[in-house]
């Protein structure tokens, strides 16, 4: 079965999610606005890296879109139905078909389950009764992460493994109830560099093979090259830039983008005698976001009387790329700033 | 030419006993730092390099069982030191240490000031509280702290500042080097790249060595003269940082190489099939040759360290030959 990839999937119109911040418990103070606007479309079997440092929302975007949080404002559209009006049933069939695979394996993984019982678990729950079928699928998704000979690892606990093996098995998890989205945050971040690319590599099969569509979490740019076909890049709780991947790493619009590839190290003697140019200041507080666009205290090229009063709507430019800046009002092409 | 060494450090070795067995953490490893050069030690986690650096300074747990070698600073060997005239002559004044997430280390609930004053007043090179404070605001003003953040508690402050203020903490007694273990490995991507401007500019501005600890080749490249590839306890490569990145020689540091993932060229990334051995009971021979895709014969027997042109190490047989390349 083959899958249309020009059929959208999930789809959010100005998806807020605030957190209310109390004093003494009952006291309101302000909200903290995490995920604040954002707008995206994404298509079956694609996959998508989602880029930005700790503390732009990303984390809590994830969490909006499995449905652990409730959208404050604006909704979800999966397969065309909206989240936002769904019965506590539409919900937990909407999270049956979503997956999660955590950052940290060892702290996903309870440490007194069986692989058996973990990888079982979401099956039990949502209702597949049959225990010849609960178990070959079981066996199907663990040869494909290579999780072999099965027998081995069916009666270990998590404490037993290596970390590459437990976040397979995280993985693994999230696929026993052959989800059509996968949400991954961060899944490598806590390996070493030899077993990252492995598991990134054995994701990536899968993914093409199953048409899942993935949200690949990440603060790292120069991994998502390996894994997926477009970026969306996150600051301040709200998407900058959406665009295929190559022609971001080659060409990138936002100056925040720019600034973050700059950044990135990569593995040359000549860098001992440069210093790398990073913007000024720090991310901004989601409490109280600066007014206009939220870079702009740090941007260089910010135009004064503009970018501090108005915020940026969101662009569209040539090969389907979209920026959130006014730098690219009017324009067509990323080339046409030179900056 | 006499080399103006800093640090040699010959055979050393740190076991720890455990319940399964002795873990050779660091075993039989050698080398020499010059003056005013930095260098970085790169391995996967549970390759010992840690030890090493806590082995270098005696920062040891209770259950050491094995601890010697030499370790040789200005030419003196500090090993010889009793552990209170290595806390009194070396520790701090000439060698100190940036812990591993130090940034999540510091006292809630005291200004960060006083927290980066308190090595100058505990070895007394100080007489006073306030000049004390003063050195706390240059060291300040040398990571690239606003000198106003000196009243501030840690809470107060970004992950990227308090990486700064461990920085500051440990520049204050103005030692000879730093061991730097895994300085940025918590940070994003900006704020790493902030840290490493602030160490390169140390680097230019005073004369001082840093030891830098860590698994991602990519941000080392940005500081380190010298190169130390870990394996399994051993360093199996020890080259000038500039060759290095561009050539790597032993089997282990070019397969690591492959895994880092670039920005610009198209390759397939590589990475190393297997699992390091444990270090409660290495294999006799080469340790990386069960996972090495270039082992014949030798292999089984352990390499000695070769050294082959501009003076690198490499501990791998296929160098034994004058140091060409063995191709079979």
């Amino acid at each position: 079965m083959s899958v249309n990839k020009n059929e959208v999937l999930l789809e959010a119109h100005d998806l807020r999610t605030w957190f209310e911040i109390k004093k003494w418990g009952f006291l309101h103070v302000g909200f903290v606005r995490a995920v604040d606007g954002v707008n995206f479309k994404l298509h079956r079997g694609e996959s998508i890296s989602l880029v930005g440092e700790s503390g732009c929302g990303k984390s809590s975007l994830a969490k909006t879109i499995i449905g652990i949080n409730r959208p404050t404002d604006g909704e979800l559209v999966f397969e065309g139905k909206s989240i936002k009006a769904a019965s506590d049933g539409d919900m937990s069939e909407y999270k049956s078909e979503v997956g999660f695979v955590q950052q940290d394996p060892y702290g996903a993984l309870p440490p007194f389950m069986t692989i058996q019982r973990i990888l079982e678990e979401p099956m039990i729950v949502n209702g597949i009764k049959d225990k010849a079928e609960r178990q070959s699928r079981l066996e199907e998704v663990m040869t494909e992460l290579k999780l072999t000979p099965i027998v081995d690892f069916l009666d270990k606990y998590p404490h037993m493994l290596s970390g590459g093996q437990q976040q397979r098995i995280v993985i693994a998890r999230s696929l026993v109830l052959n989800p059509k989205l996968i949400m991954a945050d961060e899944p490598v971040s806590m390996l070493d560099a030899s077993v990252r690319v492995e598991i990134l590599e054995l994701f990536r099969k899968i993914q093409s093979k199953r048409e899942l569509a993935i949200i690949y979490i990440t603060h790292d740019l120069s991994t998502v090259r390996y894994f997926s076909e477009r970026i969306w890049v996150m600051y301040g709780g709200k998407i900058v830039e959406q665009s295929p991947v190559r022609e971001l790493l080659l060409e990138p619009a936002h100056p925040y983008t720019r600034a973050l590839l700059a950044a990135i190290s990569e593995p040359d003697a000549s860098n001992i005698d440069k210093f790398k140019k990073v913007p000024p200041g720090e991310p901004p507080s989601l409490l109280n976001p600066p007014a206009g666009c939220r870079f702009h205290p740090r941007c260089e090229y910010m135009i004064a009387g503009l970018c501090d009063k108005k915020e940026p709507p969101d662009f569209e430019l040539a090969d389907n790329r979209i920026t959130a800046c006014w730098l690219f009002k009017d324009k067509e092409d990323a080339s046409d700033v030179a900056i | 030419m006499a080399q103006d060494n800093l640090l040699v450090v010959e055979n050393m070795h740190l076991y720890f006993k455990t319940r399964n067995g002795i873990v050779q953490a660091v075993d039989n490893v050698s080398f020499n730092l010059e003056r005013g050069k930095s260098m970085v030690i790169v391995g996967e986690s549970g390759c010992g390099k840690t030890s090493l650096g806590r082995a270098i300074l005696r920062l040891l747990p209770e259950n050491v069982c094995r601890y010697d070698g030499r370790c040789l600073l200005n030419g003196e060997d500090i090993m010889e030191l009793s552990d209170e005239g290595f806390r009194k002559k070396i520790r701090w004044k000439k060698a100190a240490l940036v812990p591993q997430s130090s940034m999540n280390s510091l006292n809630p609930v005291i200004k960060v000031s006083e927290q980066v004053a308190e090595p100058v007043l505990l070895h007394s090179l100080v007489d006073d509280k306030d000049e004390a404070l003063k050195r706390a605001a240059a060291a300040f003003k040398k990571v690239g702290i606003p000198v106003d953040f000196l009243g501030r508690y840690p809470f107060e402050l970004s992950g990227g500042m308090r990486q700064r203020v461990a920085i500051a903490t440990s520049l204050i007694t103005d030692p000879d080097f730093i061991v730097l273990d895994e300085p940025t490995s918590a940070l994003d991507v900006l704020t790493q790249a902030n840290i490493m401007n602030v160490l390169t500019r140390l680097k230019q501005q005073i004369d001082i060595s840093f030891i830098l600890i860590t698994h991602d080749v990519s941000t080392s490249s940005e500081i380190a003269d010298m190169a130390a590839i870990m394996y399994a306890g051993q360093i199996v490569e020890f080259t000038d940082a500039r060759t290095f990145f561009g050539k790597p020689l032993h089997p282990y540091s070019e397969r690591l190489m492959e895994s880092v993932p670039t920005l610009e060229a198209d390759d397939k990334l590589g990475y190393i099939p297997g699992q390091p051995p444990s270090l409660i009971n290495p294999p006799t021979g080469c340790r990386f040759a069960d996972r090495c895709n270039e082992r014949f014969e030798l292999c089984s027997q352990d390499p000695p360290e070769f050294v082959v042109e501009g003076g690198r190490m490499v501990k791998c047989w296929l160098y034994k030959e004058s140091g060409e390349r063995y191709v079979s």
